[in-house]
């Protein structure tokens, strides 16, 4: 029988050979996809177990963070201003990620290829896989101001500063906001409820509108009409043009108008800079006419509008679509018609002017620092568009100044004594609804100080009214907290 | 030789250079101390793993550390001394590797049934209370108590000899009972198989014990009639086939094996059961033929009920094509979690690749999200929180039992003993295959215990008497004849015989 035993002996380590062959082939080497399909439930929670890595501001604030918790899931997401920051970070949750969170989701997480090496290292000496951190152009001060700000509006409304100079974003706020400290639950049923909540809400919290809703930017758009006419070498800001009380536009029997019917100076021609610092319409709308609808569009465009940008969260495009009537073409040309922008296009319109006539790209990424404190990614900041000549920057900003300066500009009065501060800006006033029966939309773009711009700031209050009444006092603030930040941080 | 010249070593510091050839022939040893270590190792690979779960869970080892670790090593301990006691020449390996794997299901399902505590409410097993593993280590201690019993009982395997028929009614009384007792009494809620008797929320698997009792009648049966069986009939293709008067024995098992699957929708005991007697069989006639006629017969039936009853030819097409409805919603109806049938196998096989080669460690994994993984699944919790390395381990301590107990079934003289060693060693051996091979998708899934490690106080106690029986044989072939031969002398010791 002992030769039989054997033989059973035999089958018996075939049968455990076929087994260690079997789990090695599952876990050795099936082991990636099993572990990557989507029907695992394992895979998702497995994110949660290593620390992601931090958001923060330029000035060192930590605004998202993952937290030691014991259970499962070892690290929680933690935003500790979450609605102030919310259009910033985005939100992170255990089935989608938005904002910063998504953009830089691989090298937050840690499986970006460029820390491969560093996992490596990790993996051979124990230490658990960590994230890098990504710090941001955004200040902290001026965030907070912009978003204190928006919130006393109680109006839905967007507000962006950038720094001229180089196209650092400094602030990018949106009111309402949401609390992602609530999306980044682990605990599936209130994920759940805060999801349901903030998607079926009318005031659309989730919507970034700083860069994801357009609105009509206004005679803030007599800017690029301006720059438009000046870079003709044609025209400068005392070159006198027609001023009728009542445009007629050919081939319609619309009239453009003054906003509330005013004249415009004393009914014969009137210098631009005059047009430009009380708005009249009826001077810009003749002039865009003349000029035409494709060199407003080619102006437009050097402005970053009609074109994606990611900064790195995706913008949506500002738009002035081509016009072929000369009648849209003047409503173009005072920022009606079609024209669309977001907060973030209003501020670049001040952006370009002060860095004269350089627009760069705006971004909000600063550097990504990894585990090991090394910059993995630091940003250049870099050129998106010659948009005017300094010469046509310095008439277009000549104006601006005055829209503050001159006891007649529209955002004298608004914008208030800011300590010796000046403020180069332009109002806006969009129409909306048929027949602009709609609430006015409120928009706001400027840059300070004059002569050595620091910031630019676009914002925009729906339904805000007069273009100076609420949006331009949101500016101030912007400018004000962060105009004394960086003095006091200089003082430091 | 490295034996001889230890002990020479030691008894030699007296005279310098002892020529080995005049030392006097050292007593052969039982090799206890050996196991005693062996077995601490044990205990303490246990401990550790035990402790592991809590830092791996909450960051801190269990309170029960103490307690429960005192209450392992004495039960182990103690089986230890028996052993030094009842059967002082048995193979000093089996007990440590029993005592190992017995600890790590322990721990396994304490790591289970915690991870619905503290930090993850959410992700409690349904099928398990706070006192499960409590239940289990007092099932750990029946096991133990039986193993001795076993020992003080069956002096001589020869012994269990005299009683071949009456164990072989009781082994399919018992392998039957199931399917004659209501469903309510006798089915595995939710699965469908009626595999235990159930009677106020305490249930005993009786095919648990019902293979040993066979497993004795299968010896018995087999070692009376091997000359008959082993006559050759015709030869077909260069096989001698057995004569059609002897296919009766066979038949009569075939049919068994297939009622237990049909009435009891128990695929694995089946195969289990018919296996076992095949390979016993085997080494009774050492006449292939039985083997290639018993996998015909094995296959055919097996072919037949898979297209006659859903619910085997369900488990082919699970086996196939386990992703393809793993997505579908899994949720809980009336009492018990309803799962589409590749459920469980999906998130075993996700659970076995997410741990890969090094796994989760434990306490970090999830292997919560596989249903009834405490039982029939439990070999994916450890692969997917050890990894393939600790699955590798598992399965080698099986080959190991499995070894040592053919070993004790080739050196041991006596052919009724030899032949149930060899059934014993081989049924660990198939059980494993099966069920390990079931959940890895190497063959189609059949719910079946795995040895020591499931949750469930008779496969555990099973188990234990299993072993015992396996170290009695041990004894027997081991245990220095009246004129001592040789030490450790195991296959010079058949030099007669």
């Amino acid at each position: 029988m002992n030769h039989a035993l054997r033989r059973v002996s035999l089958a018996c380590l075939v049968m455990f050979l076929l087994l260690l062959a079997n789990t090695n082939y599952v876990q050795g080497f099936e082991a990636g996809k099993l572990a990557s399909d989507p029907g695992n439930g394992r895979t998702f929670s497995q994110q949660y177990q290593y620390q992601r890595g931090s958001i923060i501001t330029a000035d060192n604030q930590t605004i998202a963070e993952s937290k030691h918790i014991p259970g499962i899931y070892s690290y929680q997401r933690y935003y500790p201003a979450g609605q102030t920051y919310a259009p910033v970070t985005g939100f992170d949750t255990p089935y989608s990620k938005t904002g910063i969170e998504q953009a830089e989701d691989k090298l937050l997480a840690g499986t970006d290829p460029r820390l491969a090496v560093r996992n490596l290292i990790d993996l051979v000496t124990g230490k658990p896989r960590k994230g890098a951190a990504v710090q941001l152009t955004i200040n902290s001060v001026a965030q907070k101001a912009a978003y204190d700000a928006l919130k006393a509006t109680g109006l839905p409304s967007g507000a962006v500063a950038i720094q001229p100079s180089t196209g650092a974003i400094l602030a990018l706020a949106s009111y309402p906001s949401f609390n992602p400290n609530k999306l980044a639950t682990l605990n599936g049923t209130q994920l759940n409820k805060a999801d349901k909540k903030y998607l079926n809400s009318p005031q659309q919290p989730l919507l970034n509108r700083a860069i994801n809703e357009t609105f009509p930017p206004g005679s803030t758009f007599k800017i690029v009409t301006s720059s438009t006419a000046f870079s003709t070498g044609k025209y400068t800001p005392d070159t006198p043009y027609y001023a009728p009380t009542n445009l007629s536009l050919p081939g319609t029997t619309h009239q453009l108008i003054n906003y509330d019917n005013l004249p415009c100076g004393s009914g014969g021609k009137v210098p631009l800079i005059y047009a430009f610092t009380v708005s009249c319409n009826t001077v810009f709308g003749g002039l865009g006419m003349h000029l035409g609808g494709s060199a407003l569009r080619h102006q437009a465009n050097a402005f970053g509008m009609n074109r994606p940008l990611r900064i790195p969260l995706p913008v949506s495009p500002s738009s002035y679509p081509p016009v072929s009537n000369p009648d849209f073409t003047a409503y173009s040309a005072i920022g009606q018609y079609n024209d669309t922008v977001t907060p973030l296009q209003e501020a670049m319109f001040a952006a370009a002017i002060a860095n004269h006539g350089t627009l760069m790209r705006p971004y909000l990424v600063q550097k990504v620092i990894a585990p090991n404190l090394n910059a993995l990614v630091t940003t250049q900041p870099t050129v998106l568009h010659h948009t005017v000549s300094p010469a046509v920057a310095a008439q277009v900003s000549r104006m601006m100044a005055d829209v503050v300066a001159q006891p007649y500009g529209t955002a004298h009065d608004i914008v208030a004594d800011l300590g010796g501060i000046t403020v180069a800006a332009k109002t806006g006033t969009a129409q909306n609804g048929v027949n602009n029966t709609g609430l006015d939309d409120a928009v706001f773009t400027c840059f300070a100080p004059v002569g050595n711009p620091e910031i630019a700031v676009g914002v925009v209050v729906k339904g805000g009214g007069l273009g100076a009444d609420a949006s331009a006092p949101v500016a101030v603030q912007i400018i004000k907290a962060y105009m004394h930040y960086l003095n006091t941080s200089a003082k430091r | 030789m490295s034996v001889l010249g230890a002990a020479g070593d030691g008894a030699g510091s007296t005279g310098a250079m002892a020529p080995m050839g005049l030392a006097a022939v050292p007593l052969p040893r039982g090799r206890r101390g050996a196991e005693l270590v062996m077995l601490a190792f044990s205990i303490g690979v246990v401990l550790f793993a035990y402790a592991s779960v809590g830092l791996g869970l909450n960051g801190k080892v269990p309170t029960g550390l103490a307690t429960y670790g005192v209450l392992f090593a004495v039960l182990m301990l103690a089986a230890h001394l028996a052993i030094r006691r009842l059967a002082p020449w048995a193979d000093p390996l089996l007990l440590p590797l029993a005592a190992l794997l017995n600890g790590l299901g322990l721990v396994m399902i304490y790591r289970l049934q915690e991870s619905g505590r503290g930090g993850n409410p959410g992700n409690a097993i349904s099928t398990m209370s706070a006192s499960t593993t409590t239940f289990q280590l007092v099932w750990s201690a029946i096991g133990v108590l039986a193993f001795v019993a076993v020992l003080v009982v069956v002096r001589e395997p020869r012994m269990l000899q005299r009683y071949t028929y009456t164990l072989g009614v009781i082994g399919l009384v018992l392998l039957a009972l199931p399917a004659l007792l209501p469903n309510s009494v006798s089915e595995v809620p939710g699965t469908g198989a009626k595999i235990q008797v159930a009677l106020g929320g305490f249930s005993i698997q009786p095919e648990e014990f019902a293979k040993l009792a066979l497993a004795v009648f299968f010896a018995g049966y087999l070692v009376t009639k091997r000359k008959v069986l082993s006559l050759a009939g015709r030869h077909v293709l260069g096989i001698a086939l057995p004569r059609a008067r002897d296919m009766g024995p066979v038949l009569i098992a075939w049919g068994a094996s297939l009622l237990v699957l049909i009435f009891e929708s128990d695929v694995g005991t089946s195969a289990l059961f018919f296996g076992m007697f095949l390979i016993m069989l085997y080494i009774a006639t050492q006449r292939t033929s039985w083997l290639l006629i018993g996998a015909t017969l094995f296959v055919a039936g097996a072919y037949a009920a898979s297209k006659l009853f859903s619910h085997v030819g369900v488990r082919f097409a699970i086996w196939l094509h386990p992703f393809k409805y793993a997505n579908v919603f899994c949720g809980s109806a009336s009492v018990h979690t309803v799962c589409v049938p590749s459920y469980q196998l999906a998130q075993g096989m996700y659970g076995l690749g997410f741990g890969g080669i090094f796994g989760t460690g434990l306490g970090h994994g999830q292997p919560y999200l596989t249903p009834l993984v405490q039982s029939d699944f439990i070999i994916t919790a450890f692969g997917e929180e050890l990894g393939l390395t600790g699955l590798m381990a598992l399965l080698l301590i099986y080959g190991l039992i499995v070894q040592r107990g053919l070993r004790a079934a080739v050196a041991v003289r006596d052919p009724f003993a030899k032949l149930l060693a060899g059934g014993l060693a081989f049924v660990i051996a198939l059980q494993v295959f099966v069920i390990v091979g079931g959940v890895t998708q190497l063959i189609p899934l059949t719910g079946i215990t795995t040895p020591f490690l499931s949750q469930g106080g008779s496969s555990l106690v099973a188990s234990w008497m299993l072993i015992a029986l396996l170290m009695r044989i041990s004894d027997t072939a081991r245990r220095p004849a009246p004129q001592p031969i040789q030490e450790e002398g195991m296959t010079q010791v058949v030099r007669g015989g």
